[in-house]
């Protein structure tokens, strides 16, 4: 009888949730160990980790792949998979459409073009190029979200409104950087061609440092928002009834997610099917709980990333494919599987 | 004793005016019913005393002489509709505490929960996901949600709709029974005028967004009254249970 009290059912769950995050985050740092020792160089475990103890001033060659090269991408594919798990988490969230997510929705086209117009104008800010980059990458990313919001808000945030949305921002934004690629030089046309990839050979420190600041702000200011985030998937009419701001909370969330699709789309460009695939994955795992779900999602967007970035490494045997093609292989089929399950329930 | 203070609450959208000047006294441990045709604003005016919707006008709320904030007592359940959440079932009644709920759920907010559960005998199912629930059990959860924050004014918007006739007894039932126990006051929204008449102490018939009649049953369940305001031809008669018994004959042509 003891066994069936509800609170107790309640706590044996959440320790099973404990238990999943935690097993998230040891395939995750497997994930990243093994990703740095992926590379055409041919180092092993034993010498990688001494240097990664030594630090990064001894004057070798293997110090410079790994503290120049490797650490950088990999700790960029950590945050930036993150940062796209994230924002699709919340998009899926506030839309209260499991089809939504940075890619689906065309904020990381609108995001993808604002970089590109900064790349074709050589745009800099305060002489860093990449602060322009980014920031453009923001604003575009800020305004196809806000658009979004609106339309959502005239026409309701089904899905049918919201992946045609998503179409058209994707043709629109497509169609306007093939048009700054026919026409700008050769070399920038091929930067922008590989913009539209999601390339981790652009990949430094400042990647490393922007995309993890970025992160963090945008993690710590949804943990603090996860019982609204939590109360909203129970439906907006009953979060409203709950006493939620719902469309204050949509608006936050809305420029927090366009701010992390930024800082993942202005260091290496698009990634898709990250912020779809990793939300619905955590959530078979740990359910609807936003106090779970928010970081085995951010972990797996993590898992993910570092995964197709070892495959790509794998695959091209020296140079590094785009990343952005092996999340797209795994994506496409993912988000066919959705649609298919959203018109059964429809 | 709590009392519920409507004064002049008029909603517009645009230049239309759904509801239009009400004003009403209601009385803790009692509830009214709303009923009205469709269109005639009996949503929009729940949701103007729960502040869901904009409007003017006052909404006081007292208890003995204290005057209360509406807005940390009003509770309103809103229809079912198409709600699909994944949530458990402990959860989504753990949510009616979510201005107080931090990272780390207390034993306290736990014990309410299971006290909810179990008063409405749902502990069977409180790790059931919600989307896999019976329209009925949905229906119990939501008001579990609901009563678990323990409002002064509980307002329900059909919360009859889509549920079998048992279910329809419980949810009614489980209303009453609280509002009895709490002397809290409760306002349902209502298309069955038999349920209105059996559960509703008095009855708030609305009318082109204005009150047409605000009564008991008894002075309310007239033919004549209701064949007014709904275009219907009505037979109304009272079991030997004390019941009314409502037949609808025909419309009239001209409505």
């Amino acid at each position: 009888m003891e066994d069936n009290r509800p609170d107790l059912i309640y706590k044996s769950i959440n320790r099973k949730r404990i238990i999943i995050l935690l097993a998230s985050i040891i395939a995750a740092l497997a994930a990243l160990i093994t990703d740095l020792c992926v590379g055409s160089s041919g180092m092993g475990i034993g010498e990688i980790i001494s240097i990664l103890l030594a630090g990064p001033h001894g004057g070798d060659v293997g110090t410079l792949i790994i503290w120049s090269i490797r650490l950088p991408m990999t700790l960029t594919c950590v945050f930036v998979g993150a940062s796209l798990a994230l924002a699709g988490l919340q998009v899926q969230t506030i839309t209260n459409n499991p089809l939504a997510s940075p890619y689906t929705l065309g904020i990381s086209a609108g995001a993808s073009f604002g970089a590109a117009i900064s790349i074709t104008m050589g745009l800099s800010i305060a002489g860093v190029q990449w602060i322009g980059t980014a920031s453009m990458a923001f604003i575009f990313a800020i305004g196809v979200s806000l658009a979004i919001f609106f339309l959502g808000r005239a026409k309701g945030m089904n899905t049918s409104t919201l992946i045609l949305t998503g179409i058209i921002m994707n043709f629109f934004f497509t169609a306007l950087q093939q048009y700054l690629q026919y026409t700008a030089s050769a070399e920038v046309a091929q930067i922008i061609s590989n913009w539209s990839f999601g390339n981790l050979s652009r990949a430094s420190w400042a990647s490393v440092w922007v995309s993890a600041v970025i992160f963090i702000i945008g993690f710590l200011i949804m943990s603090r928002l996860t019982w609204k985030l939590t109360a909203l998937t129970a439906g907006e009419e009953r979060a409203k009834s709950l006493g939620i701001n719902v469309e204050r909370l949509r608006i936050i969330v809305f420029i927090v997610c366009a701010l992390l699709i930024a800082g993942a789309v202005g260091f290496i460009g698009t990634v898709a099917f990250v912020g779809l695939v990793a939300p619905h994955c955590a959530r078979m795992l740990v359910g609807e709980d936003q106090r779970f779900l928010t970081p085995v999602t951010t972990i797996l967007g993590s898992l993910i990333m570092l995964v197709a970035s070892t495959v790509a490494k794998l695959m091209s045997n020296g140079s590094m494919l785009p990343v952005g093609i092996i999340t797209s292989i795994v994506g496409v089929p993912f988000l066919f599987v959705l649609l298919m399950r959203e018109g059964k329930v429809r | 004793m709590i009392s519920l203070h409507l004064q002049n609450i008029t909603v517009e959208y645009g230049d239309n005016r759904v509801i239009d000047d009400i004003t009403a006294d209601l009385t803790g441990g009692e509830m009214t019913a709303v009923i009205g045709r469709n269109g005639v604003g009996k949503t929009t005016l729940i949701k103007a005393v729960s502040d869901l919707t904009k409007h003017s006008g006052k909404v006081t709320l007292t208890d003995g002489d204290r005057v209360l904030r509406p807005k940390n007592e009003i509770s309103y359940v809103p229809q079912l509709g198409s709600l699909n959440t994944k949530l458990t079932v402990f959860e989504m009644v753990l949510l009616g505490l979510v201005d107080t709920l931090r990272w780390h759920v207390t034993g306290e907010q736990l014990e309410k929960v299971s006290n909810v559960l179990s008063q409405l005998r749902l502990t069977g199912i409180s790790k059931q996901p919600f989307n896999t629930l019976s329209g009925g059990q949905k229906q119990l959860v939501c008001m579990a949600q609901s009563l678990i924050s323990n409002p002064k004014v509980l307002l329900l918007d059909e919360p009859t709709s889509a549920l079998d006739l048992r279910h329809q007894l419980i949810v009614m039932d489980l209303a009453q029974k609280y509002t009895e126990e709490t002397g809290a006051v409760t306002i349902f929204v209502v298309h069955d005028l038999m349920l209105a008449s059996r559960y509703g102490k008095k009855l708030l018939l609305l009318h082109q967004g204005k009150i047409k009649a605000f009564d008991s049953a008894e002075n309310v369940m007239k033919p004549e009254l209701l064949q007014s305001v709904y275009g219907v031809e009505l037979s109304i008669e009272k079991t030997k249970d004390g019941y009314f018994s409502v037949v609808p004959i025909k419309p009239y042509a001209h409505r």
